[in-house]
């Protein structure tokens, strides 16, 4: 049983399959949600918490029904939303205690543990100051403050350093980290920023078109130690790059006759050479270098378009 | 999680009860109501028609000072279901007042910063977030209408210097359910107009229109097609022949005035259910765009 289980999930929402066939396990300490604006990603989040009720198929965290048993699903989660989300007119330590009380904590025990996961988040010193007249910044963290203070064990973060700059956000990405290592809460992160992603997750599952696009481990993804190599070329890139798959090795090509490689050990970049001489290609750049997340969500992207260029071929046929 | 070593540690003591949540709501909005000023003032103001009564009651169970207003003034001092009729309808009309004023408090704050996400991924349904801003909200009226209402009932039982309370027994019972159905009537559509409008100034305004512009369509279409059922829009009209009823007080107004209680009934029921559809479409922690 993983932390989170997709079965065959589909969401429809106003007549629109948001979700289609989502299955798999997720089972990482921090877990990446990846995808392009519009893939899903809020919508799965939002499924998971019991807002949407998945049309066909099931979700479970923790091995609980997201709809059947969401009650206690979100007694365990901590829920941090991507756009602002507060009530404005209570100062930030009133807010916190509020959200930690809903979420089953005693009164006075909400009230401990929300002064200190504001001094753990940096709002100490602002805690009495009214929500509404923090900056976008402190905004963000006290979402995130509201999502620790009870404690949960899985804790969703909705693109958390949305709108924030550099230093703010270097410093919700080091408290996502502290948070990872200490170890007794898993975390589900969702972002449209590769950089975010790669900096604080060990498992990603990246999305499109509301379906799985790649669901991967990064540090075995990584480990794996598979050759990359960038190619800037002129000429018949297309034909190049079939020819190249036909090496066995993983390609995707880009605008501007960029091409994106997985190298098989026993190929060189001599046999590019010779294809590329066969068919005439300039090749004007070569760039190898070991795996980022960035190369996985490309081939996730190129994977999922060929794989939907096929079934729109298979379904011409027909 | 100590504050002096600011590192992060899980909670591990003991949880309250899911169904105490919505009594965590119901404390939270009850500060948020009662936090104003205006609200205080209000309240203060509210008791002013009964300490009058009081006032009255205390006169009308007084020998000397009904011996001192003479023949026309006894029926003044009277103190029966007539009297306490009047009482309850001008509490209920500062109820109206006082949740156009504490309703809009207790749900556009939370709608105009989007705090339905957050506060809906707690454990706690819609319906309980609902529930929880109806029960303080039904609370703060209740201070201002069944509750002083009694207590006025209880005093002029124990001033009276004949045996009064069990012969007036339906007075009592009178106040009790017209007071609570007027204020549920109130609480549930103040809340639904509320979490349409996210002015707060604008919403007080849409709450009170919702009583009193309805009467003036009633009375356009009792006129036009000569009917009297044009008075179910009419939402004093309603309460007042409700009231009467249950107070069991002689009918102070005009026949052509009555409705039957059914159909009051029936009204009240149909405008509970349009205001919880209302709060339906509303109260949820995504919008579905459509499309």
């Amino acid at each position: 049983m993983g932390i989170i289980d997709l079965d065959e999930v589909e969401v429809r929402l106003a007549n629109r399959t948001v979700l289609s066939s989502l299955t798999g396990e997720l089972n990482g300490q921090a877990i990446g949600l990846l995808g392009p604006n519009g893939a899903g990603k809020s919508t799965l989040i939002n499924t998971l918490l019991g807002f949407h009720l998945p049309s066909k198929g099931t979700a479970r965290v923790f091995g609980l029904d997201v709809h059947k048993d969401r009650a206690q699903i979100r007694g365990s989660i901590g829920f941090m939303p991507e756009n602002d989300s507060f009530i404005g007119n209570m100062s930030g330590v009133r807010f916190v205690r509020y959200m930690t009380e809903l979420a089953g904590l005693p009164s006075e025990v909400a009230l401990e543990r929300a002064h200190e996961a504001l001094f753990y988040v940096g709002l100490g010193e602002v805690r009495y100051r009214k929500v509404n007249t923090y900056s976008l910044g402190m905004k963000q963290l006290i979402k995130l403050a509201q999502a620790l203070a009870h404690g949960p064990k899985l804790l969703i973060l909705d693109e958390p350093t949305n709108g924030l700059d550099p230093v703010a956000r270097q410093r919700m990405i080091q408290l996502i980290k502290d948070i990872r290592k200490e170890g007794s809460i898993r975390l589900l992160i969702s972002s449209h920023l590769l950089r975010d992603i790669d900096e604080t997750c060990d498992e990603v599952l990246i999305l499109k078109d509301g379906r799985i696009a790649s669901l991967c481990n990064i540090e075995e993804e990584r480990r794996s130690n598979r050759s990359f190599m960038e190619l800037e070329t002129v000429g018949a890139t297309e034909r190049f790059s079939v020819s190249i798959r036909g090496l066995g090795c993983e390609c995707a090509t880009f605008p501007g006759g960029r091409i994106k490689l997985v190298i098989p050990d026993n190929i060189e970049a001599r046999d590019l050479y010779v294809i590329a001489s066969e068919q005439g290609v300039q090749i004007r750049r070569m760039n190898q270098r070991r795996d980022s997340l960035e190369d996985i969500f490309l081939r996730a992207m190129d994977n999922d378009r060929a794989r939907n260029d096929q079934e729109r071929s298979a379904n011409g046929r027909l | 999680m100590a504050v002096y070593k600011r590192n992060y540690s899980a909670y591990t003591g003991t949880v309250t009860p899911v169904w105490t949540r919505v009594l965590v709501l119901a404390r939270y909005a009850f500060e948020e109501a009662w936090a104003s000023k205006i609200t205080v003032g209000l309240f203060i103001f509210c008791l002013l028609p009964c300490i009058m009564s009081l006032v009255v009651i205390y006169l009308g169970d007084n020998p000397i000072a009904r011996a001192l207003v003479g023949g026309q003034g006894q029926q003044m001092l009277a103190i029966d279901a007539k009297f306490f009729l009047k009482v309850l309808q001008t509490q209920a009309w500062l109820a109206l007042v006082m949740a156009s004023w504490i309703a809009p408090r207790l749900i556009t704050f939370d709608l105009a910063d989007n705090a339905l996400p957050i506060l809906l991924s707690h454990p706690i349904s819609r319906f309980g977030y609902v529930f929880g801003k109806f029960i303080a909200l039904f609370t703060s009226l209740s201070l201002i209408t069944w509750l002083p209402c009694l207590l006025l009932f209880v005093y002029q039982s124990y001033s009276s210097p004949q045996p009064w309370a069990m012969s007036n027994l339906q007075i009592a019972m009178g106040l009790l359910a017209g007071s609570v159905i007027w204020i549920a009537f109130l609480s549930v559509l103040g809340l639904a107009l509320s979490s349409w409008v996210k002015w707060r100034v604008v919403a007080t305004g849409v709450i009170f229109a919702a009583v009193f512009v309805p009467a003036g369509v009633g009375a356009i279409v009792s006129a036009v097609l000569r009917t009297r059922w044009g008075l179910l829009l009419n939402v004093p009209v309603m309460m007042s022949n409700l009231w009467q009823r249950l107070l069991g007080a002689p009918t102070p107004m005009d026949e052509r005035l009555s409705v039957p209680t059914l159909a009051i009934a029936v009204m009240l029921l149909l405008a509970c259910l349009v205001c919880v559809a209302m709060l339906n479409k509303r109260i949820r922690a995504r919008e579905v765009v459509r499309g």
